[in-house]
């Protein structure tokens, strides 16, 4: 993998997690969050943070949430010295460094559903590069039709619709989906793998958002 | 994690919804196996797969369903577990657990399903108070089971106290024959495999044969396991037992015994105190035996003697 499709790995697989992050820990709007997420990827890129990473000791979302506070940390410090200079009113987010809105538990659990939904959004992004470059885009949109778009009426189309909607057999579209799906996993588990810091933590992401499935 | 180059601008993920990403979850999530079997929970977890106990709704039993962990599919494995069902359907011994059911699943890894086995593995098992006497019994029963395996052409190639269950009615069954080899002349061994401590030397130096040669690195396993077993308890090993683990786990295969079934024979005769092979006795060391495989005879000879020689001094007095 080049370095310039590792930074986008990590940062389309992480920013919702670093906003989620920023929102929940340090306060801020999603609007600001989203902004110091960017300065922080940037950043990030920009000094080579993540390689510093060392997969002896621990993971790699962990590595990346301390350096996300610390910039957190440093840009809250950034601003307040502004204002003061400015003469407004102090508004240190240093006093949010502890305050949290939510429960830790609740920070972790978002910002755990939120790298679940990136290494999906970025499994789903190359799935469907790949599988249209191979043109099998009929494929790629009867799995996006049945397991990704939200349906109307809350309730999945049927075989038989997507068939009628598509021109095949609905035994085809059995045969596309298992196809999709089956592909759709592997990049689920490249991405995993890749964004893992060795074969344990891969081990266990991939238990944790498989499910312990077997195949 | 692979280092990053400046001037990179972070990419933003495509918009999934928080109902899309439960969806995807709970689609990857699927059991792909039939709906005959519906998984009930994780029992085992090895280098090659994750072991469930899941319940046959055909014929109304719990079985084990042996399966490919996602995270470590590979060509590799992925060949080796079809193997491995292979392997155990052709056997067909009270030692080796049967296969009930092979199959792909929708997305062509392979699963099988087996009897499912209840009981403790060997390595625990061995460390609840069992006395020697039970544990070379077990030895025996593995050696018959490694002996019918070998007349079939297959070798084992990681026998170990963990690959071994002991069931509740007295079942010594061999697990995990994932790196088995059978006698098809087109087997491919792979890497090197084993467990240290339990691989004979040519097995943990990559050197390979055919599977009767081959066959040799599963008596070096058993007379492994001996060696565990035997050291389960704090006595001293008897020197004929110790000639025994000595002859089955020799450096040179061709100092080994020739065959499980020779091993087995070798502790039968070991239990019933008789001359074992592996070990050349000395003089001393074969009177003593004699005498305690004898010993009330003896016992009831001394007497007579004394007794007549007890007479005979009263009658010389």
């Amino acid at each position: 993998m080049s370095r310039r499709a590792a930074a986008e790995l990590l940062s389309a697989a992480y920013w919702g997690p670093v906003v989620a992050l920023l929102e929940l820990r340090w306060r801020l709007h999603r609007s600001d969050a989203e902004d110091l997420a960017q300065d922080f990827f940037a950043a990030a890129f920009a000094k080579d943070w993540f390689a510093r990473y060392d997969a002896a000791k621990g993971r790699f979302r962990t590595f990346l949430r301390t350096c996300v506070d610390r910039f957190a940390s440093d840009a809250a410090r950034a601003k307040a010295r502004l204002k003061r200079g400015g003469g407004a009113d102090e508004e240190s987010l240093d006093a949010a460094d502890t305050d949290l809105i939510g429960a830790p538990d609740e920070t972790d659990a978002r910002i755990h559903d939120e790298w679940v939904r990136g290494v999906l959004a970025v499994a789903l992004d190359a799935f469907r590069s790949e599988a249209q470059a191979a043109g099998k885009s009929t494929q790629v949109a009867i799995f996006v039709a049945y397991d990704v778009d939200d349906p109307p009426d809350a309730e999945r189309p049927s075989y038989r619709s997507l068939a009628q909607r598509f021109g095949i057999s609905e035994t085809q579209v059995t045969n596309y989906l298992n196809w999709s799906r089956r592909e759709y996993r592997r990049h689920v588990l490249d991405a995993l793998r890749a964004l893992a810091g060795n074969d344990a933590e891969f081990q266990e992401d991939a238990r944790d958002l498989l499910g312990n499935r077997p195949v | 994690m692979t280092t990053l180059t400046p001037q990179i601008t972070p990419s933003r993920p495509g918009a999934l919804s928080q109902s899309a990403a439960a969806r995807l979850r709970a689609t990857l999530a699927e059991s792909p196996l039939p709906e005959r079997y519906r998984l009930i929970e994780v029992i085992g977890e090895g280098g090659m797969g994750v072991v469930w106990r899941a319940h046959d709704t055909v014929l109304a039993r719990d079985v084990a369903v042996k399966v490919l962990a996602a995270h470590l599919a590979s060509d590799e494995l992925v060949t080796r577990l079809a193997r491995e069902a292979r392997i155990l359907a052709t056997l067909e011994h009270p030692g080796i657990v049967p296969v009930f059911d092979l199959g792909s699943a929708t997305d062509g890894t392979p699963w099988y399903a087996m009897r499912l086995v209840q009981g403790k593995r060997l390595d625990v098992a061995a460390r609840d108070g069992r006395d020697r006497r039970d544990l070379l019994r077990i030895v025996e029963q593995l050696c018959d089971t490694v002996a019918y395996a070998h007349a079939h052409g297959v070798v084992h190639r990681d026998l170990k106290p963990g690959n071994v269950m002991l069931g509740p009615f007295g079942e010594t069954l061999i697990l995990d024959w994932g790196v088995a080899r059978d006698a098809d002349p087109d087997f491919r061994a792979g890497t090197v495999v084993g467990t240290p401590g339990f691989m004979a030397p040519e097995q943990a130096a990559g050197l390979r044969g055919d599977a009767t040669a081959e066959a040799r690195a599963d008596i070096f396993g058993l007379g492994a396991i001996l060696r565990e077993l035997v050291a389960v308890h704090d006595d001293p090993v008897p020197r004929r037992l110790q000639s025994i683990i000595d002859c089955a786990t020799a450096a040179d295969p061709s100092g080994r015994y020739a065959s499980a079934l020779d091993l087995r024979d070798d502790l039968r005769r070991f239990a019933a105190n008789e001359r074992v092979l592996a070990h050349r006795e000395t003089i001393v060391e074969r009177v003593g035996r004699f005498a305690s495989t004898h010993q009330t005879a003896i016992l009831l000879v001394l007497a007579y003697l004394v007794m007549r020689v007890g007479i005979l001094l009263w009658r010389g007095i």
